[in-house]
C-alpha cells in the first residue's frame, strides 16, 4: 500500500498527465470521459501500471471516486489477487505488444465482486516506446448469473432424472415381485442401475463429452474392476472422448457383455476367468476411428445361445444403429469376443 | 435372511420421502437381514425415531419434499450412530462440512447398499492400531 504521501504524489502526476491530454487530445479526452465504455488509461513506466485516468462510466461500474483509483495500481482493482497464474495472466496482458483480452473478477468499492471482460491495448509514442495501455471494461455480471443459472437448472435436471430412474427401478421391482423370477428383476434392474450410471457420469460433465476410461469404470465397478482380491480385468488404451450418445449407447453395452460374462463367460460361477479390454486408434486414414476389443479367457467352453436376446441385439443392432460404428460378437470357445470400431475423439485434456 | 448375516437384526433406521423409493429400499435392507425402522418421510418423523427407538445405522435420503436432512444428519453424528446419504444429486452438492460422510447415488444398487452398510456396522478400530504404533515409535 502506497503511504498518504507517495498516493497524493502520483495522483498529482496522474492528474498533470490527464491535463497534457486533454491539452494534446482536447475533443477526444471528452469523448473518452462520456462514453459508455468503461475505460482507464495506465501508466507504462511504473511497474504496477498505475491508473492516470478513469472515466465517468468505469467509475459507476467499479463504484469508486476518481481520487480513490487514480494513482493506484491495476491489481489493486482486482482486490490485490495472490494466486500467482491470474497475476501472469495479467502481466502477460500487459506486457504483450499486440491487443489482448481477458476476464478478471474486480473488487467493487462496496465490496462486492464484479465479473468484467478486459481489452488491453499498448498506446505507442513517436519512437515506439509503450508509454501507457489502454484498457475497457465489459460487464459480465449478467453473463455469469445467467451461466450459474443454466449450470443449476442442468444439476436439477440431472437429479430429477436420477430419482425418475430410481422411482422407475422401484415400480419394476414391486410390479415384478412375484410375478417373474429373480433372474429376471435383477436383469432389468441392472439395465436401469446401468443407465442411470451413465446419466450421472453425462451429468457430472454437463452432457458434453465423457471420456472412454470414466464410462468403463462407472459400468464395470459393480462386476469387480477394482477389486483386489482378484483381478478380473485388464483395461488398455488411450483415453477418447465420447458424445452422449455414443457414451450411453456404450454404457448399456459394457453391461450387457459384463452381465453376459457372469452368467455364461469368464466371471461365471467358479470360473477363473478374466477380461482384457484394449482399444487404440486405426491406422490413417482412419484415424478419426477406434477400434475395441472385449476378450474373455478362462471361463468355461461357450456355447453360442440358440436365439437372440435383448443383451446380443443391443450389442450388435445398437451400436451399429446409434454409433455409425461395426460390432463383431464371436461366441468363440475359448471366450466371448467382442470388436467395435467406432467413430472418437483423441482426448486433448480437460 | 440368514442368520449368519452381518447384517442380521441390525436396526438401520431408514428416511426416505418418495413411497416407492421407500418401499424399494425396505426391500433391499429386509433381504441383507436388517431390521428396518421407519421409513421416516420428513425431518421431525426422523428425529422422533432416533429418540424412541435404539439404531444401528440410517439411510438418509438428503431432500425430504424440499427439506434438506441435515438436521438429522447432525443429530445421528452427535449419538455417534454411522449414516450414508441417499441422493439424486451429484456428490459435491452436498454442504461441504457433510461431505466426509458416505453417499449412495440414486437409483440405488444392492451390492453398493450392502457394501456400505458394512462399512458403516463395522467397529472401528484404526484408533487401537494407531495408539499401538505411537507407543512402539516412543518406547526407546
Amino acid at each position: 500500500m502506497p503511504s498518504e504521501d507517495n498516493k497524493s504524489k502520483e495522483q498529482q502526476t496522474a492528474e498533470s498527465e490527464v491535463e497534457s491530454f486533454r491539452k494534446d487530445l482536447g475533443p477526444f479526452v471528452v469523448a473518452a470521459e462520456t462514453t459508455r465504455m468503461a475505460m482507464v488509461f495506465t501508466d507504462a513506466k511504473e511497474a504496477n501500471h498505475p491508473l492516470i485516468f478513469a472515466n465517468d462510466s468505469f467509475l459507476s461500474l467499479a463504484g469508486y471516486d476518481r481520487e480513490e483509483v487514480l494513482g493506484q495500481s491495476f491489481d489493486f482493482l482486482m482486490g490485490h489477487p495472490t494466486d500467482p497464474e491470474e497475476l501472469a495472466r495479467v502481466e502477460a496482458a500487459f506486457a504483450g505488444s499486440s491487443e489482448s483480452e481477458f476476464e478478471i473478477c474486480f473488487r467493487r468499492q462496496a465490496g462486492s465482486m464484479l465479473w468484467a471482460a478486459v481489452f488491453i491495448s499498448p498506446i505507442l509514442d513517436k519512437t515506439g516506446d509503450v508509454v501507457q495501455h489502454f484498457a475497457s471494461f465489459v460487464d459480465l455480471s449478467e453473463h455469469k448469473q445467467e451461466e450459474d443459472r443454466l449450470r443449476f437448472l442442468l444439476g436439477e435436471l440431472n437429479h430429477r432424472t436420477q430419482n425418475t430412474l430410481a422411482t422407475v427401478q422401484a415400480i419394476a421391482v414391486q410390479t415384478l415381485r412375484g410375478a417373474a423370477n429373480k433372474e429376471v428383476v435383477d436383469a432389468f434392474e441392472g439395465r436401469i442401475l446401468a443407465l442411470s450410471k451413465a446419466h450421472s457420469l453425462l451429468g457430472r460433465k454437463h452432457w458434453e463429452t465423457v471420456s472412454l476410461r470414466d464410462v468403463i469404470d462407472q459400468i464395470l465397478q459393480p462386476f469387480g474392476l477394482n477389486d483386489r482380491r482378484a483381478i478380473r480385468f485388464s483395461v488398455a488404451g488411450d483415453d477418447f472422448r465420447l458424445q452422449p450418445k455414443a457414451a450411453l449407447t456404450l454404457a448399456m453395452v459394457f453391461h450387457e457383455l459384463a452381465t453376459n460374462a457372469v452368467k455364461h463367460g469368464a466371471l461365471s460361477n467358479g470360473a477363473a476367468g478374466k477380461i482384457d479390454i484394449v482399444w487404440h486408434a486405426e491406422p490413417p486414414p482412419q484415424s478419426d476411428r477406434m477400434r475395441l476389443r472385449w476378450q474373455e479367457s478362462g471361463g468355461p467352453p461357450v456355447v453360442p445361445p440358440g436365439r437372440k436376446g435383448f443383451g446380443s441385439r443391443l450389442i450388435e443392432g445398437g451400436l451399429a444403429q446409434d454409433l455409425a460404428g461395426e460390432v463383431h460378437l464371436d461366441y468363440e470357445p475359448l471366450g466371448v469376443v467382442c470388436q467395435i470400431i467406432m467413430p472418437v475423439r483423441l482426448q486433448v485434456g480437460e | 435372511m440368514s442368520l449368519n448375516s452381518p447384517f442380521f437384526d441390525r436396526r438401520v433406521l431408514l428416511v426416505e420421502d418418495e413411497m416407492l423409493v421407500a418401499w424399494l429400499l425396505e426391500d433391499m435392507l429386509a433381504d441383507l437381514g436388517c431390521s428396518v425402522i421407519g421409513p421416516a418421510s420428513s425431518v421431525n418423523q426422523a428425529l422422533a425415531m432416533i429418540d424412541a427407538e435404539a439404531i444401528d445405522a440410517a439411510v438418509l435420503d438428503l431432500n425430504l419434499n424440499g427439506r434438506m436432512s441435515y438436521p438429522v444428519a447432525d443429530v445421528l453424528a452427535a449419538h455417534g450412530v454411522p449414516f450414508v446419504f441417499a441422493t439424486g444429486y451429484d456428490k459435491d452438492t452436498l454442504l461441504e462440512d457433510y461431505r466426509t460422510f458416505p453417499v449412495l447415488q440414486k437409483p440405488i444398487q444392492r451390492s453398493e447398499l450392502s457394501e456400505t452398510l458394512a462399512q458403516l456396522l463395522t467397529p472401528q478400530k484404526p484408533s487401537v492400531e494407531s495408539a499401538i504404533v505411537v507407543i512402539g515409535e516412543t518406547s526407546p
